[in-house]
């Protein structure tokens, strides 16, 4: 027979190293006379986007658009250490690094702008659409390109370096105080299976998951990483069992330790909630990690509610869901 | 070494092939073609997919001399830049892309199953793209654009 049960799962998760080690994130930063900008940060983009986001961070900044802006990465020749791409910490960390070197370059442009002006203070100069101009007085403005061009000549460049620290305190392991990360991230997923109570067999029919992303810089890479996340959770509730023996990877092959295909995903809805968070650049925070983990509880539930076995030990296969039954089966009996 | 000839992206080729060669070995050692990803290497994650003679293989399960006379399509054969396949245009637009590196085996897999069925089920897309991991995506995106490639194929 086949049972279908819907379960939820919700997380929290602090994103960062947390626990008092420093989480320092660098960058440099140019503005160029051609109206456009060059970031270069040792974050490294493995695929989930730092890199349109970063452009996206000084575009906004800049007033430009995120193609005018070259990002550099992940190069230990040239570009400044960000730490590693874990921890859900890029966009985040070396955002809010990036954001500060960005604003630092913009503010010697500003000032040089004001002065170009006879703006009295760089407060009235604004960037904006690739111009950069008095506010409010739209015959006093010219393209950036021009401005950054003629500041060259006279010596000037835009140019800066920053790095940005999130601190944590470790926890005090009497008092459990402390402030161990910053910022947390949530996450909330419904899953709704389908349970063959003949052969264990769990196919996962839908998830909908809803994610604080703070502020979605960019909402495709956030259902991106939202879908991945689901997929990965999936696998981790029912397929993916690393088997360890005497310290050796019993099973390091994908033919024997298999993680989900396009036939084992769901319809996925992936939904966000933005809710700013005031430290992070543009009130974004993190959200890679914490996408995969209601899912695990949510399939786990949903399972419960489809034939009340409670599985407590990862990944649910079909042989702990068909002795979860038969022990079910042996209670009635008595 | 053994001399087989060989058409890929168009291009005829004889090519000096170790006995033991793998076909993805042929493509990008000597013919410099680096689309093609090895993956797993043991036919299981389908990063290595190219088009022999109208199926989809995992070149890294195919030798080299296997290749003998046949027709290949790889990655670089299917569009760039400035005139992407509709397949790679799809995969652009709705964002099927993260770390990128199942995304030629995908391209290929998509490609010759529009090539041969102009009108596939989801269900059949699913069948189709099921021998292609993907680690990052989630697949929903990916079907999603093999879905929209197959609609623009039809007007
Ligand atoms: S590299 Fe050939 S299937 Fe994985
Ligand atoms: S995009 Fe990374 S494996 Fe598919």
């Amino acid at each position: 027979m086949k049972k279908r049960g819907i379960g939820l799962g919700c997380s929290w998760y602090g994103t960062g190293y947390g626990n008092g080690f420093p989480d320092v994130s660098s960058a440099f930063v140019e503005i160029h006379d051609d109206g456009s900008a060059t970031v270069l940060t040792g974050a490294v983009d493995v695929g989930q986007g730092s890199n349109s986001i970063f452009a996206q961070i000084a575009a906004e900044e800049l007033g430009l658009e995120s193609q005018d802006i070259c990002v550099y990465s992940g190069d230990t020749d040239a570009t400044p250490d960000s730490g590693t791409t874990a921890a859900t910490r890029q966009t985040y960390n070396t955002g809010n690094a990036v954001l500060k070197a960005v604003r630092q370059a913009k503010s010697s442009l500003l000032d040089y702008a004001a002065h170009e002006f006879s703006c009295p203070t760089s407060e009235g100069i604004e960037l904006k659409e690739g111009f950069i101009g008095v506010k409010g007085d739209p015959s006093r403005r010219m393209p950036l390109a021009d401005m950054v061009f003629q500041a060259r000549l006279k010596g000037e460049r835009f140019i800066s370096a920053e790095s940005s620290t999130a601190r944590s305190t470790p926890v005090d392991p009497e008092t459990g105080q402390g402030a161990p990360y910053w910022p947390y991230a949530f996450g909330c997923q419904m899953a709704e299976v389908e349970v063959n109570t003949e052969t264990g067999m769990v196919r996962v029919l839908k998830v909908v998951a809803v994610h604080d992303v703070g502020k979605a810089l960019n909402p495709t890479q956030v259902e991106g990483q939202i879908a991945g996340g689901v997929t990965q959770g999936i696998g981790f509730a029912l397929l993916e069992e690393l088997e360890l023996k005497e310290g050796k990877i019993n099973n390091p092959a994908l033919s024997s330790y298999l993680i989900p295909t396009a036939l084992d995903v769901p319809s996925i809805e992936a939904l966000f909630v933005e809710d700013a968070e005031c430290t992070g650049p543009f009130g974004a925070k993190g959200l890679g990690e914490p996408a995969m983990l209601p899912t695990v509880a949510a399939i786990i539930n949903a399972i419960d509610d489809a034939v009340g076995v409670r599985i407590t030990s990862l990944p649910a296969t079909p042989e702990k869901i068909l002795q979860g039954l038969a022990e079910k089966r042996e209670g009635l009996e008595k | 070494m053994i001399e087989i000839k060989l058409v890929v992206n168009d291009k005829p080729y004889t090519l000096e092939v170790e006995p033991s060669e793998r076909l993805i070995d042929a493509l990008r050692n000597r013919l410099g073609l680096l689309g093609t990803k090895e993956g797993c290497g043991e036919g299981e994650c389908g990063a290595c997919t190219v088009i022999m003679d109208g199926k989809t293989v995992n070149s890294c399960l195919v030798l080299a001399a296997q290749a003998n006379g046949s027709v290949i399509t790889s990655i670089e054969g299917v569009g760039n830049r400035r005139s992407p396949h509709r397949v790679q245009k799809a995969f652009v637009e709705v964002g099927a892309v993260q770390c990128g590196f199942c995304t030629p085996g995908m391209v290929l897999s998509a490609k010759n199953l529009l090539d041969k069925n102009s009108k596939p089920s989801n269900e059949e897309i699913g069948i189709a793209m099921s021998g292609n991991l993907c680690r990052c995506t989630g697949y929903d995106k990916i079907l999603r654009a093999v879905k929209i490639a197959a609609e623009e194929g039809k007007e």
